[in-house]
């Protein structure tokens, strides 16, 4: 329950504004969310709050928010009664299922509306009514980089950047997509740490490096393998840790000796002695060394292989589960809500799974993009009703003409939302959705081994939250055995049953709650979660489904293989200040500040184009072309003939020119972040 | 008594704290509303906040010819009373550090008012750059930062 201050009810609680999940104040006058300040005895944030935070006041009381469910008739939409709403879909996926199968409905989780339990209760609707085909955000998002990490280490360990002697941050932008890491970073780097900034764009954090490395986009691999290359010939590495712990570091030590630093300076742009340079600060801080790898990482041709290529300079360094380096938490024993083991439905053919085994060996994920080719082939089956909650396809998945065709061309398509987006315009119906104001989930905290919740603050009729609307739909689906529960408060104490910590506990403790005490070095006890339990420079697993055996580079396509006709290299997805992906471009405010997408141009490109900030270009790639206004902006901040253009702006949609079909081999994550486009400017006297 | 330090090697120019500070003023995300302002300069590679440092000898408050400017005794914040301003900018000539703006809408002088000792910039500053502390928190810190300097010297 909230505290009562004067007029105002008081309650503590977590931000879903972005991923980072940092303690607030929440505000109440009269049943109404008015103000939210950051809480002090955070363990997370420490009362600091990123300018999203209080959007979440905006959020919640938004006046272009959907409150009544709505139904498809024609062109036009239809309020219906919510009840009604779940008794017609529930038929309408009961006649998709006996016409063609359980296998041809799927569910999709977006990141919009929740926290941890939403992943898993999408998850054990789908498999509760008979279909393997959960869908996510994550296969073109964060596994890439958790699976690189864990085909090497078992796990993606959590770096302890304030007692760090050298953090290494390549290609992510912390101050913009992870805020709070910043204050850590910058702890460390205050107490003697020295920070080094790979990236293409000189983002925020590289404002604060003591050495900033400007790379070409995609090449990161070869930068990882001639940096261990010097490590070891400058023998700066863990022999203890190498000899007990690793598994073919011989393979591995000859395959990086061909890159040598002049061939790192071919590959990646960076010079020789640099490459040396920073190869030896690395080398000489071990094991007091972070590396954090960003999103900047993933979206390339041999994205999982560089990943990959980094996480072994933790086995050099002999960092992982040291102070100072990276982390290894332990778990809480939460009760599982996915059905892996009851019901694995694997034998269904999960969508992707074939193609892609790695990611759904390692993450139970389907792949978005093979999804859309099956729904508009009907091959290998028809994939005929899609069930969405808080995600925005049309504007976030590659080549969005042929998203917005897919799912236009299923027979069923359920959005569950909080606003009209470009994805519910297509649906069939569109319901409500309860924000994380309006709930109460459980979240954890791996790096501080500490526990929360979040209470329900406020409602609103009709915006059921996650639990209850699969409830509903499972109760009309013949699958209410899997939904017992009678509410979330129920489901919660459920899920922590096996924990001997209470509900109560959580709630006296909105700081977060230790569940287990943080220590180091436990690796000299426990195994790595790997198939040799070792730290594996090389993966057995990988060669047996024919990938490489060591982490190999392969050169982007841009540069191998170089287009006269699409001379520019386009990055897409660099992290944006009060954004948040395809979201809060509604909100008033995030407009004064932000008030339109960008191209980021060198200027020297922009002088060869002859245009200038303001100006409209076209940019083409073999996907498609989009019309967006250019940013020249200041020579240090990106390379010539590379460009930037930030996701999630309906106006300038940059994703009707990435790839869906050029994927990184392992994981299938497309080609969003090196790939070749022509700008060209467009005419003034169409754009007066 | 506390005020707003700024440690220039945390700032990674974010803008979350001119945001906080314009959203405090007029509930909207405008920049040039903001009292803090914070610079990049690209070829020093030197991140700049800048806001009011609430002088013990304040100009702007002593030059003030419609008696706008005060000091709050609870927080010590140099304030302007937007009601008395008459818009002469002498204060904004007096400022010897530019930490005073003209509101052209409204026609007055703008300057950090500390938000009644809960300053916004500082909360929405997730680098650790901005701090709201004494003057003894202040030397403190600096003395340890002087301490591992010290320590980092090696012993000839």
């Amino acid at each position: 329950m909230g505290q009562s201050t004067g007029k105002k009810q008081h309650y503590k609680s977590m931000c879903r504004m972005c991923n980072d999940h940092c303690g607030i104040n929440v505000y109440v006058e009269n049943g109404r969310i008015v103000d939210i300040t950051g809480l002090k005895e955070h363990k997370w944030n420490h009362g600091r709050l990123c300018g999203k935070a209080r959007l979440g006041v905006d959020l919640v009381n938004a006046p272009d928010r959907l409150r009544k469910p709505l139904k498809r008739v024609g062109n036009q939409w239809q309020e219906i009664d919510l009840d009604q709403a779940y008794d017609e879909i529930a038929e309408r996926i009961k006649q998709i299922q006996q016409q063609w199968g359980h296998r041809a409905m799927g569910v999709w989780k977006g990141e919009a509306v929740g926290f941890l339990t939403q992943e898993e209760l999408a998850r054990r609707f789908a498999h509760a009514i008979g279909t393997p085909n959960y869908f996510s955000n994550d296969s073109q998002c964060y596994v890439g980089r958790w699976i690189g990490y864990a085909l090497v280490s078992g796990t993606w360990a959590e770096p302890d950047f304030a007692n760090s002697k050298c953090t290494v941050i390549w290609g992510s932008n912390p101050p913009y997509a992870h805020p709070n890491m910043t204050q850590s970073i910058l702890q460390g780097r205050k107490k003697g740490g020295k920070l080094i900034v790979i990236d293409v764009r000189l983002s925020a954090i590289a404002r604060q490096a003591d050495d900033f490395i400007q790379i070409l986009p995609g090449t990161d691999g070869a930068l990882a393998l001639g940096l261990a290359r010097q490590l070891i010939h400058d023998n700066l590495i863990s022999h203890e840790f190498i000899k007990n712990h690793t598994h073919g570091f011989e393979a591995y030590a000859g395959y990086v000796e061909a890159f040598t630093p002049e061939r790192v300076e071919k590959e990646t742009g960076i010079p020789a002695e640099k490459v040396v340079d920073i190869a030896r600060k690395i080398g000489n801080a071990r094991p007091k060394v972070c590396i954090y790898v960003g999103n900047g990482l993933e979206h390339h041709e041999n994205g999982i292989n560089n990943v990959r290529a980094i996480a072994c300079l933790d086995g050099l360094l002999g960092s992982l589960d040291e102070e100072g380096g990276g982390f290894i938490p332990e778990k809480i024993p939460l009760r599982s809500l996915t059905l892996y083991d009851e019901k694995p439905l694997q034998h269904l053919d999960p969508i992707g799974a074939d193609k892609f085994p790695v990611l759904y060996d390692f993450r139970k994920e389907c792949h978005t993009m093979t999804a859309m080719d099956t729904i508009l082939t009907q091959k290998p089956y028809p994939l005929k009703g899609m069930i969405l909650t808080g995600a925005n396809p049309a504007l976030t998945n590659p080549n969005s003409q042929k998203v917005m065709k897919a799912l236009k061309a299923l027979d069923l398509f359920v959005v569950r939302e909080l606003f009209m987006t470009e994805t519910a315009e297509l649906a069939d119906y569109v319901l409500p959705a309860a924000t994380y104001l309006e709930h109460s989930e459980l979240h954890c905290y791996p790096i501080s081994q500490s526990i929360c919740l979040s209470p329900e603050i406020v409602t609103f009729p009709e915006c059921d939250y996650d639990y209850m609307f699969w409830k509903k739909l499972a109760h009309r689906l013949g699958a209410s055995d899997y939904f017992p529960w009678e509410d979330e408060d129920e489901l919660n104490r459920w899920i922590l049953k096996d924990t001997g910590i209470t509900i109560e506990t959580l709630l006296d403790h909105p700081e977060g709650f230790e569940y287990t005490p943080r220590h180091f070095h436990k690796n000299k006890e426990i195994k790595f979660n790997t198939p040799s339990g070792k730290f594996e420079f090389v993966s057995d697993y990988l060669k047996s489904y024919g990938y490489p055996h060591a982490p190999a580079y392969i050169p982007p396509t841009y540069m191998t293989d170089p287009n006269p006709e699409y001379p520019y290299v386009l990055v897409t997805g660099a992290r944006k200040l009060l954004y948040c992906h395809g979201r809060n471009h509604n909100f008033k405010r995030c407009r004064t500040a932000v008030p339109n997408p960008e191209i980021e141009m060198h200027p020297d490109d922009a002088e060869q184009l002859g245009v200038n900030t303001g100006d409209v270009v076209t940019v083409t790639s073999v996907v498609g072309s989009v019309d967006i206004p250019v940013t020249v902006v200041p020579p240090s901040h990106i390379l010539p003939g590379v460009t930037q253009i930030t996701h999630g702006w309906k106006e300038s949609n940059v994703n009707l020119i990435t790839h869906d079909d050029r994927n990184d081999p392992i994981d299938g994550f497309p080609l969003m972040k090196s790939l070749e486009v022509k700008i060209q400017r467009k005419n003034q006297v169409e754009n007066p | 008594m506390r005020f707003i330090t700024i440690d220039i090697t945390k700032c990674v120019v974010c803008h979350n704290c001119e945001y906080a500070c314009s959203f405090q003023q007029t509930g909207d995300f405008k920049k040039a509303d903001s009292n803090i302002c914070v610079a990049y300069y690209d070829d020093i590679k030197i991140c700049l906040p800048q806001t009011c440092m609430h002088c013990e000898d304040a100009w702007c408050m002593e030059i003030c010819p419609a008696a706008a400017i005060s000091k709050n005794e609870t927080t010590g914040a140099i304030e302007i009373d937007s009601d008395r301003c008459v818009g002469c900018k002498m204060c904004i000539l007096a400022c010897p550090f530019g930490n005073i703006h003209f509101d052209k809408s409204n026609l007055v002088s703008r300057k950090c008012n500390l938000c009644k000792g809960e300053p916004q910039c500082v909360s929405a500053c997730i680098s650790g750059a901005l701090q709201y502390v004494t003057a003894g928190d202040s030397c403190q810190n600096n003395r340890e930062i002087f301490q591992r300097f010290i320590d980092a010297i090696p012993i000839i």
